[in-house]
């Protein structure tokens, strides 16, 4: 699952990250490659299946309130 | 109080549902370990049900519930001030597919993450990951917009200063400063990051203490 519509494409390995070239332009690839690195290492973890006990508790509270 | 109608339940529950993924990874930027954040997250939602009734339908429902999950991880830490958990370096630091540099790569990012800030991992997160606006992350972690994007601002230069090995005096606070100083940065903090005083320095120095008020 990819949260950010700002990067919609899967990133791609992120390779080392570039020493500084100074001012916005070094930065701005370090953010970018930031942002592919930490959806890498984070996107498993919002596209894991929700765990049982907890979709049993949503829906028993939607069932107790919709009655 | 708001008055709740059927369908505004019907609603408000699909929207936790929806909402799920995107808490699991907030909750493990503020918790930084796996069974904790489920944990969190399951507690948030508890709470977030029981409290429906408060919840205005219409508003900004990812705010609401995120505070609700903040608030939640602060309670539980002044309950628990001495953690006794273990920091999680994320799964997709372990991805099959990637080259045995990048794993690595991937592993120094998920350790340099873990030891920003909470404050400043929370706004990353929320800004890089969950495509969230600062007004957003203002409304949600209760503070200025200001605010906001200076954490998310300082979390990105600190990372850029540890991970490619220079520093970054224009990016970073007096407080933090001293912090690389005990840890000589952050690249070198990172390839020592297993000697045992060197990790609980970092995480009891940079960690959730700049959530509790």
């Amino acid at each position: 699952m990819d949260m950010d519509s700002s990067d919609s494409s899967k990133p791609a390995p992120p390779g080392k990250p570039q020493k500084r070239k100074g001012g916005r332009a070094g930065e701005d690839a370090f953010d970018l490659w930031l942002q592919r690195g930490l959806h890498q290492l984070y996107d498993n973890v919002a596209a894991e299946p929700i765990p049982p006990e907890l979709m049993r508790l949503i829906e028993e509270d939607r069932t107790r309130r919709g009655k | 109080m708001p008055n709740q109608t059927t369908s505004d339940a019907k609603a408000f529950h699909d929207q936790v549902i929806a909402l799920l993924p995107r808490l699991r990874v907030q909750a493990l930027a503020l918790t930084r370990n796996r069974a904790a954040a489920d944990d969190l997250v399951q507690d948030a939602v508890a709470n977030a049900l029981a409290a429906q009734n408060s919840f205005t339908p219409g508003t900004n429902f990812a705010a609401w519930m995120h505070r609700i999950l903040r608030n939640r991880f602060i309670s539980t830490l002044r309950k628990q001030r001495e953690t006794t958990d273990i920091e999680d370096v994320p799964a997709g630091a372990f991805a099959v597919g990637a080259t045995h540099e990048d794993r690595l790569i991937l592993k120094e990012l998920g350790q340099a993450v873990n030891r920003l800030p909470a404050d400043q991992r929370e706004a990353l997160f929320m800004v890089v990951l969950q495509g969230m606006s600062y007004e957003d992350v203002a409304e949600a972690t209760g503070c200025a917009v200001g605010t906001a994007k200076s954490r998310v601002f300082r979390a990105r230069r600190q990372l850029q200063t540890w991970l490619t090995g220079e520093e970054s005096s224009e990016a970073t606070t007096p407080e933090q400063r001293a912090g690389q100083g005990r840890g000589q940065g952050a690249r070198g903090a990172l390839r020592n990051s297993a000697k045992p005083e060197g990790r609980g320095t970092l995480r009891s120095g940079v960690g959730e203490h700049h959530l509790l008020p």
